[in-house]
């Protein structure tokens, strides 16, 4: 056996992320590992490309222990991973990058160019592949510079090259170029972990198929003993969804979106409404643009084509402000700092989207902040020392909970929710659920979006379902399952 | 005894700035207390200093937002050159102190304007500014410096003085409220440090955040102007090159001020006591005979330590 876990568990701030997982993949093995959003998949990836620092469980290698603590280690094994956010330096051009990392040749302590081309040039013809070497990574098309990690993994020993997503940016051609370097590694020899949330590769590519649901191995089971509809049940927690009060009743439509796509791609032709009373949920596997949709209608993503209605007025360009002003609020997690200024003190952030309203003839009336902020603080029991602290000593479910106290300081009639319990303990995630259906109580519409989709059928009263950038089908949340709407995702 | 060093580092962060430029004015009043010492030069330092203090407001702006403006030098000069050439051309003042004023706002609105719009980097943007303005210095002036017939009204501003303090030094603490209640007390100023802060999540709370920062890069080049004729009005002459020395100046100021503040951020006190330790170096180095270069190896040195001392302070806080 090349690979095998023994009992390897990780857990961040006392969430389990994997739990006591047992693999064992072979040479020359294609193994697929699927499971749903937060199934442990990247936790897993990242401890055995030693991103992560495995302590709990053993690694073998060849049979012998080993330990992985670094990225250095792992390579050295020969365990190389390609991953959705690329890791190639865009203005080196594909021979530099293929030797990222490793010694360059020299000669007569010169850096020998020629030898290098050469090198590389070798390796990418033994894979089958046709690949402009002298461009920069940047001048690549999205699958070249996918088939130009693959050189560059195999530039070093590569015995197990770990897939991950790797045809999310791919059109259907050019995913067949990448199937068919797939099996000349394994040919060779290479073990490959396959993840991919796209079942029909899993079938056409894998040998044996591994699914994790919360953090556990649920089965491994050889590709071809099992069926689709066997393999979503197996990633979907079969525990009923509790039943919870729903609307049925809805006001008018508050937010419209008609025919929207985004100007980098990722969105096709989104469609949403929601309305007055309504929380939608917005579901889709990664990469299928739902966030880039709510970002599109918010205005902080730029839209080629499409129009926006919201509380009547229409709008083909939105901008943050423009959504603001019409009564519409974006909750967002804080990836990238996006939502939160870590610089800034708690009340600042709280006012970051109502600093106007607090001036009376261009001075800001910091009495009148003050109050409001803390009412706030005191409505959402944000648990704070001072609000002059700064935004980033607080802990994550309180940040959270800033971010939706300076949504509700606009009074925004539409919510727009992108992960927003995210990073967010259970008691913060449940106030979160309440607070918002409060608001649709109150004549509000939300928009949540979820990549779990257990939490997301608690919450929401119509689910709509996004595939590849485009919107799929509308179902109304009536003893709706995991499975109904997972298999909208996969196209069939 | 591990608190102690805490509150004793924690303490010195917040006032290390303040301590210093206290440590500087003892030093000197206790080696030349006849001379250094006395309200007469202290008055003199606050002149000495309003011309650096003014220039430095505008820099604090533009570096609240996170840009740099690096033409403020040359804009001074094309400030002080303009002012003057309407003098002597006999216009009447006002016009004369609006007209370079408005020139200005327009090269500030096209260096905002390029980097906000283009994203492109602020430092080469506003460097390839100020080579053009130096051009347009030469164009205007020949190269050569104007002083004559400029006529006495013209070079009251910067020569007068109500009873014993200097017109500058008024104008330099007016100027100083002014800002300190725009980075503080208006919408502006708090949209400024947001974006400073965090472009993107500043965008995505509705901020503009290109009109605000072309509005930096306005005030930042207006108060060049301003600072501009405030030098040629004080010494009756507009030179080509008289705000040259004025840039790295000021940006030290804001570099030593944000270590006064608690975040490390550009602040308008903190870039007075910035420029206040840089001019009472100068005035207390000079009185001490201490040739020119050294003056500049003590100021570089400063500047540099500043800069570290704010990093280390961020580092602290994160």
């Amino acid at each position: 056996m090349l690979l095998e876990t023994r009992h390897i568990s990780k857990s961040f701030g006392g969430v389990q992320a994997l739990k006591d997982v047992n693999l064992g993949l072979e040479a020359g093995e294609v193994r697929g590992l699927v499971g749903e959003n937060g199934a442990g998949k990247s936790t897993l990836i990242k401890l055995l490309t030693g991103v992560y620092h495995l302590r709990e469980g053993t690694v073998l290698w060849d049979g012998k222990a080993v330990s992985l603590t670094s990225p250095a280690e792992s390579q050295a094994l020969g365990i190389h991973a390609i991953h959705q956010d690329r890791t190639l330096i865009p203005t080196f051009d594909g021979i530099e990058n293929a030797y990222l990392g490793l010694d360059y040749p020299t000669r007569h302590g010169k850096i020998d160019w020629k030898a290098m081309a050469a090198r590389v040039q070798s390796v990418t013809e033994s894979l089958g592949l046709e690949l402009d070497l002298r461009k920069t990574a940047a001048a690549l098309p999205p699958p070249q510079r996918t088939c130009l990690e693959i050189v560059r993994a195999r530039m070093r020993e590569c015995r197990l090259l770990i897939l991950d997503e790797p045809t999310a940016a791919l059109t259907d051609r050019e995913a067949e170029r990448l199937f068919s370097v797939v099996q000349t590694l394994k040919k060779n020899g290479t073990a490959i972990l396959y993840v991919t949330h796209r079942l029909d590769e899993i079938f056409r590519l894998t040998d044996r198929v591994t699914v994790l649901r919360n953090g556990a191995v649920v089965d491994t089971v050889e590709t071809g003993s099992v069926d689709r509809d066997r393999l979503i049940t197996l990633m979907t927690d079969s525990v009923p969804v509790r039943a919870a009060s729903r609307r049925r009743t809805f006001g008018g439509v508050l937010l419209a979106a008609r025919n929207v796509a985004s100007r980098d791609g990722s969105v096709h032709c989104g469609e949403l409404y929601a309305r007055s009373g309504e929380i939608l949920g917005l579901f889709g596997l990664g990469g299928s643009g739902r966030t880039e949709l709510l970002e599109c209608v918010y205005g902080c993503r730029p839209m080629s084509v499409g129009t926006v209605e919201l509380n009547g007025a229409v709008q083909t360009k939105p901008t943050p402000a423009s959504s603001l002003q019409n009564g519409m609020a974006l909750i967002c997690e804080d990836r990238r700092g996006k939502a939160l200024i870590g610089d800034l003190d708690v009340r600042d952030n709280i006012l970051l989207t109502s600093i106007d309203r607090f001036a009376v003839g261009g001075v800001l009336r910091r009495k009148a902040e003050d109050a409001a902020v803390r009412a706030q603080i005191d409505a959402l029991q944000i648990k704070l020392a001072d609000m002059r602290q700064r935004i980033a000593e607080l802990s994550g479910g309180n940040q959270q909970k800033a971010v939706f106290a300076r949504a509700m300081m606009t009074a925004p009639r539409v919510f727009l929710c992108d992960e927003p319990t995210q990073a967010v303990d259970v008691l913060t995630r449940n106030e979160i659920h309440r607070l918002l259906r409060l608001k649709a109580d109150e004549g509000c519409a939300v928009v949540f979006v979820s990549s779990d989709l257990s939490e997301l059928l608690e919450v929401a009263d119509t689910v709509q379902v996004m595939r590849r950038g485009s919107a799929a089908q509308r179902l109304i949340n009536e003893n709706l399952t995991a499975q109904q709407v997972l298999s909208c995702c996969y196209e069939t | 005894m591990r608190q102690n060093k805490a509150a004793v580092r924690r303490t010195l962060q917040s006032y290390g700035t303040v301590l210093a430029l206290l440590a500087i004015v003892l030093a000197f009043s206790a080696i030349r207390p006849g001379s250094f010492c006395t309200l007469t030069n202290f008055i003199n330092i606050t002149r000495q200093i309003s011309l650096l203090v003014v220039i430095s407001l505008g820099a604090t702006v533009v570096m609240s937002v996170g840009e740099f403006d690096l033409s403020v030098g040359e804009m001074a000069s094309l400030g002080g050159v303009m002012a003057a050439q309407m003098a002597v051309a006999g216009a009447p003042l006002a016009l004369c102190f609006t007209v370079p004023i408005l020139a200005s706002a327009a090269v500030g609105l096209i260096n905002g304007f390029v980097v906000a719009r283009f994203q492109a980097l602020s430092f080469i943007t506003t460097l390839g500014m100020s080579t053009v303005l130096s051009g347009v210095v030469y164009r205007l002036s020949g190269g050569a410096t104007v002083f004559e017939n400029i006529p006495d009204g013209f070079s009251a501003l910067g020569t007068a003085k109500l009873g014993r303090v200097p017109l500058l030094s008024i104008l330099m603490a007016a100027f100083v409220l002014l800002f300190w209640f725009l980075m503080r007390h208006t919408p502006a100023g708090r949209k400024f440090y947001a974006i400073g802060g965090g472009e993107e999540a500043a965008r995505i709370a509705g901020i503009r955040v290109k009109k605000y920062k072309i509005l930096t890069f306005v005030l930042c080049a207006v108060m060049a102007c301003v600072t501009g004729m405030l030098i040629a009005s004080r010494v009756g002459s507009a030179n080509t090159t008289a705000g040259d020395g004025y840039f790295l100046k000021s940006y030290a100021a804001v570099f030593i001020g944000c270590t006064a503040s608690r975040r490390g951020v550009p602040n308008v006190l903190g870039t007075l006591l910035g420029a206040a330790i840089l001019g009472i170096l100068a005035n207390g180095l000079t009185m001490l005979q201490m040739p020119t270069y050294m003056q500049d190896i003590i100021t570089g040195a400063i500047i540099v330590l500043s800069v570290v001392a704010q990093r280390l302070g961020r580092e602290e806080g994160q």
